[in-house]
């Protein structure tokens, strides 16, 4: 049948024609423990096998074998009603697909089939290229949570893209998943309202990883506009959330939030006022000298250390302007 | 090297209504080789009570009939 396959091989890819499910699986796994490229061609037709595991064995086969001939195969299995198969064949692709493989995809991703849009949108994730950017957006308004959520996590994965006003709606999306991946996305984005949207789910969203998400989000646009809100946000009911504006604080803040930032030296997570510490040592204001050296004697030894830290900053900025 | 006596106390249990007799996975990836061949019915069983507890026997059998059994120390 292969004529061009060692004799070493050929038991085994005769064994592969099998009416018997126990054949096909010893020879589908033998044929990957030997790990001949030869075998490639007879491991993609057992992916059309009607045993799921002897599917699922030829696909890590052929994942081990790394021939990019496999990515067209492999993508079919990517629609497959068991999630074990989907599962394998997707963290194959993971590794398999390169940029040249983008048309595949984009052919994919417009197949009327939920988990081929869902794999095909964590694959491009792994290309960057913008040009799957108008096959990405129609999926912004997608039915199915699942797709939003891909499909804004992918957004952010995509280069050059920089403005992108059909996603700013999905940081008011009904479903919290998809919330929080969009204000991760927004972080990345350069529209004009970006900021305000950001600061209005860092204090207003009832979901706290969303409001999480937006002060690490706000902390990469480094925008002085959104200090009075970061500064709401540092009486945030979850430690998490006060924590991460703490840090964005490290960045951008000014004078007015100095008494919100002492308010959290005494917060009763360490790694809050660890990072309060480190903001009130960037803004540099001596008049808190006396409140950081009260926090010497804190319980957490890394908060003993950030305050010695900020006093030695600040003392110093203090000689500096003297001089 | 210990041989054993009662394999229902060795820590690689070989479920053997699920073993196929032509398969050699999981005595090909065994690093201290002591999973064997029963002879008179094909399906593989613990020969040596020596193991590891690496795992690619149970990992790589392909119809799931290795159990390894980690001692609870080792969890």
């Amino acid at each position: 049948m292969y004529d061009d396959i060692n004799d070493e091989l050929n038991p085994w890819v005769e064994m592969l024609q099998s009416s018997a499910v126990e054949d096909r699986l010893v020879a589908v796994k033998t044929l990957q423990h030997m790990g001949d490229e030869e075998a490639i061609v007879p491991l993609i037709q057992a992916l059309e096998d009607e045993d799921t595991s002897v599917k699922k064995i030829a696909i890590t086969a052929i994942w081990e074998l790394t021939n990019p001939i496999a990515v067209k195969p492999l993508m079919a299995c990517l629609r497959s009603p068991d999630a074990e198969v989907r599962e394998e064949a997707l963290s194959a692709l993971k590794e398999l697909v390169a940029p040249a493989d983008l048309l595949i995809l984009l052919d994919a991703i417009e197949e009327d089939n939920f988990y081929m849009q869902l794999n095909v949108l964590i694959l491009l994730r792994k290309i960057h290229d913008a040009q799957a950017l108008p096959y990405v957006l129609p999926f912004f308004e997608s039915e199915r949570e699942e797709l939003r959520e891909a499909a804004i996590t992918t957004l952010r994965y995509l280069n050059q893209v920089e403005t992108c006003p059909p996603a700013l709606a999905l940081i008011n999306d009904s479903s919290a998943v998809v919330r929080r991946e969009a204000t991760l996305t927004l972080g990345y984005l350069k529209d004009e309202e970006v900021i305000e949207l950001l600061c209005e789910a860092l204090t207003d969203d009832p979901d706290w990883q969303v409001r999480r998400n937006a002060a690490q989000s706000i902390a990469l646009h480094k925008d002085t506009s959104a200090i009075s809100w970061l500064k709401k946000a540092l009486s945030d009911e979850h430690w998490q959330v006060r924590k991460f504006t703490a840090r964005t604080l490290q960045e951008i803040a000014d004078d007015s939030v100095i008494p919100a930032l002492v308010k959290c030296l005494t917060d009763e997570y360490s790694d809050i006022r660890r990072d309060a510490a480190i903001a009130l040592g960037n803004i540099g204001n001596p008049e808190v000298l006396s409140v950081l050296q009260q926090t010497l004697d804190d319980p957490d030894a890394d908060v003993r250390i950030f305050s010695q830290r900020a006093i030695d900053k600040i003392r110093q900025q203090q000689t500096t302007v003297n001089q | 090297m210990a041989l054993t006596t009662q394999r229902v106390d060795v820590p690689v249990i070989v479920d053997e209504s699920k073993c196929l007799e032509k398969c050699q996975a999981c005595i090909e990836v065994c690093p201290l080789d002591v999973l064997v061949k029963n002879p008179e019915t094909g399906k593989a069983y613990m020969k040596y009570d020596e193991c590891w507890f690496c795992l690619p026997c149970e990992k790589e059998c392909p119809t799931n009939a290795i159990t390894v059994q980690i001692p609870f120390l080792l969890r």
